[in-house]
This record gives C-alpha cells, structure tokens and sequence, in this order.
C-alpha cells in the first residue's frame, strides 16, 4: 500500500521492503526487476554498514553505472527503492520519510 | 606501507614507497620495487622519473640516463625528467648538454631554483674544471674511498639550507679541500655513493621537499582538497586504497583512521558484489548517511576518496567540489 506512493515516481522502477535478513515483506516492481534479490542486496548492505559504522537507521544512496538505489532501515523494515540514474531522489528521500 | 604493496600489487603505490626508500638510502630496494611496479604498469612515467633518480643516486649514471632519455622523449616538457637529465650529463662530465637541459628547465619554469644554481655554477666552467683536476689529482686517494656517514649525520647534511663553511668543512672532512675552492672542486661522484650532497651543487637534494621544485605527488591533491575541507559542513576527507589500507588523510580529528579505511574499503566492496550478483553494474558512488555525519564514498581508480560531512551538508555540492580531485587522483594513482 505504502509502496504506491513511491512507485508513482517518475523513473523509479520499483520499491519493497525487507526484513534484516533479506526477505521481501512488500514489493513493488516493474517488470524485469527481481525484487528478491534487491532485497537480499540491500539486507547485505545494510547488515555491513550496522556491524562497521554502528549507523542505526541510516539511509544508503548508491549510484551505479546502471541505476540508483536508496536503502533505508526502519523499524519496519529495510525500504529499498530502484530508480533510473536520473530520476528525483531527492523527491524519493522526502517520500520514504513519509511514509515510513 | 610495503605491507601494503604487498596486499595491493595492482596500486601505484610503490612509486610513492620507493621515495621514501631513496629518502633513507636504499636505493637498491627502491630500484627492485620500482622495477616491480612498472612491470605491472610499465606507462608509469612518474615511478619512471624516480627509477632513474634512484640509478643515479647509487651511482649508475648511465642506466639513470638511459631511463631519463626514454621518458624525455614522450614528454619534453616535463620539469623533474629535465632536471634530472642535466644532473646526469653533469656527472658524466658532459656539461654542455648537461647546461642545455638545465636552460630547458628554466624554459619550462623560470622560477627552478636547483636548475638556476647549477647552471651558474656550470657557466663559471672553465676555471672549475681545471681546479677540478688539479684537485683529483693531488687528492685522490682520500677521494677514491667512499665515505662512510652515519644516517643522523646524513640527514642532517641533506638539509637544504645554506651550510656555513665551517661546518661544511667538518661534514667533508675526509676529502681535505679548501673551503673557498669547494664549490668548484668538488667531484660529486664520491658524495652520491654514500648520499652526501655536494657543497656546491644541489643535484643531491633531487626531490629534497624544501629546494627541489619536485613535489611529493600526492601533494598535488591539497589544493582542491583544501576546497573542499573549506565547505562549511565538510569535516574531512581521506583517500585509501580498496583494500582498506590508509593513502592521505585529511581528517586530523579522526582518531580510528586505519579502522574507518578498512570499514570503508568492506562497505565498499561488499556492495560491490551484491550489485554483481544483481547485475547492475559498478558503484559509481555511495553516500551513507547517519544521525550524525554523512559519508560519501567515490571509487576512483584502485582507490576510494571518501568525504566526511556533517549531516546537513549538500551531497550534490560535494560531488561537484570532490570530481575535481578525482581527476588527480587518478592521474596520480591510476
């Protein structure tokens, strides 16, 4: 539900939520993308960066030659969202805030 | 830092390792890792320049020569590479091409000190060379036998700063020259063997920090690093290698320096291959933001320049300030 408002975004191919271990709670993606595997890559990621820089709840924007992630932990879980390289993040950002 | 050679075989590091090693006198150390190093990246035209500093500074002029010639030919205008070669045909005795590369360096950069001075002290020729071989001769026993010096002593006559005659009397002892003939007199050969700088000539503070033009490579990076550490919400910066291992730092209040490489260096590769494994790509960039700082982490080349904020920073400033850096860096350490 809370997933909509993010993937009406332009350019973002899809958001989900997973638990600390890498399981999709909620997804929402176009199709093409694998939302298990998003999900299982943003638990690793988030997993390093809690155990290295004990950053509780921290947000992780992460720009690769293809696309653009934004991990971010809370409560309810990891939010992971896929966008063009292009796309608003900033936009994404204030939208993940609202809605966690 | 050879432990992180070891580790990091790939990096351009050695270069930077094996100035220090020539620093100390261990040219035969600096001349193994360079050859190392340039085996891996053989258009290191830096790493080159030292190679050849490195053969002259234990006393194989001609390979030094050699080395130096090879890099002159693909960049002439390069500072060091000239000056170098005018130090090299001056100990071969060769001081008409020895003065040409030394005016080419004053082409280059009028305001070189070291090539200046020895082109002065060249163009009082003559006069020199004949007292130069009187002196050879009547002095050429003690000449002939190297001169051992301690470290400390050596560091301290490896000073750039004008020595008072006396003293240099003292430090060159063994050769028994008179001071005020000195400048001219002196057969550098000798005091490269050991690393003793001549009295007259500056050709042994090669890379000396305080009077050679030559600057530590990295060094090159403070200025626009400098713009960057003066954003207001920036809290510093550091550049390390993939593999966790410390580079510059520019974050003097950071107390755990080597265990934030090293976290970083793991974020950093960890995400790496999460990414691989959903094939998407290469991390362009990351920025990890926490309740307290933010960091934004840049892969450049074989190392990771990584900029340390406060929490309301603007990233997108940071990138535009951070790209000018990068292209240095790489430059620098490929």
């Amino acid at each position: 539900m809370k997933l909509i408002e993010l993937t009406k975004i332009p350019k973002v191919y899809g958001a989900g939520i997973a638990t600390p271990d890498g399981f999709v709670v909620e997804s929402q993606f176009v199709v093409g993308h694998n939302a298990e595997k998003s999900a299982a890559m943003a638990a690793q990621i988030m997993k390093r960066i809690r155990n290295s820089l004990d950053a509780v709840e921290s947000t992780v924007i992460i720009y690769t030659t293809k696309s653009v992630f934004l991990l971010k932990e809370t409560q309810d879980g990891i939010y992971y969202i896929v966008c063009q390289k292009d796309a608003n993040l900033g936009l994404v950002k204030i939208k993940v805030d609202k809605i966690k | 830092m050879s432990d992180e050679l070891a580790i990091d075989s790939g990096a351009l590091i050695f270069a930077t390792l094996a100035d220090v090693y020539l620093s100390s006198g261990m040219y035969d150390e600096a001349i193994s890792i360079l050859k190392d190093g340039l085996s891996r990246n053989p258009n290191y035209a830096l790493a080159k320049v030292i190679l050849g500093r490195a053969y002259y500074l234990k006393g194989d002029v001609g390979e030094a020569v050699k080395i130096l010639e090879e890099v002159y030919a693909q960049a002439k205008d390069s500072e060091n590479t000239v000056l170098h070669l005018g130090h090299c045909y001056r100990k071969l005795g060769d001081n008409e091409r020895a003065i040409q590369f030394y005016e080419t360096v004053l082409k280059i950069n009028s305001g070189n000190k070291e090539a200046a001075q020895e082109l002065q002290s060249l163009k009082a020729g003559p006069a020199a060379s004949v007292v130069e071989a009187e002196s050879k001769e009547a002095e050429s026993a003690p000449m002939a036998k190297p001169v051992e010096v301690p470290a400390a002593e050596k560091a301290e006559v490896e000073k750039p700063v004008e020595v008072p005659a006396a003293e240099k009397a003292e430090v060159e002892k063994p050769v028994e020259v008179l001071a005020a003939e000195k400048a001219e007199v002196e057969e550098p050969v000798e005091a490269l063997a050991v690393g003793i700088p001549s009295s007259a000539s500056a050709v042994d503070t090669l890379f000396a920090p305080a009077e050679s033009t030559a600057v530590f490579p990295l060094e090159r990076l403070n200025e626009p690093m400098l713009k960057l550490l003066n954003l207001k919400t920036v809290k510093g910066a550091l550049i390390c290698s993939r593999d966790g291992l410390p580079i510059m730092n520019y974050y003097p209040k950071i107390t755990n320096l080597e265990e934030l490489c090293a976290f970083i260096a793991a974020i950093h590769n960890e995400s790496q291959n999460a990414l691989h494994f959903i094939e998407e790509g290469d991390i362009d960039r990351f920025i990890i933001e926490k309740s307290n700082e933010t960091i934004c982490v840049i892969p450049v080349g074989e190392s990771l320049l990584t900029v340390i904020t406060k929490p309301e920073a603007k990233p997108g400033l940071i990138f535009v300030y951070a790209r000018k850096i990068i292209d240095d860096i790489r430059e620098i350490l490929g």
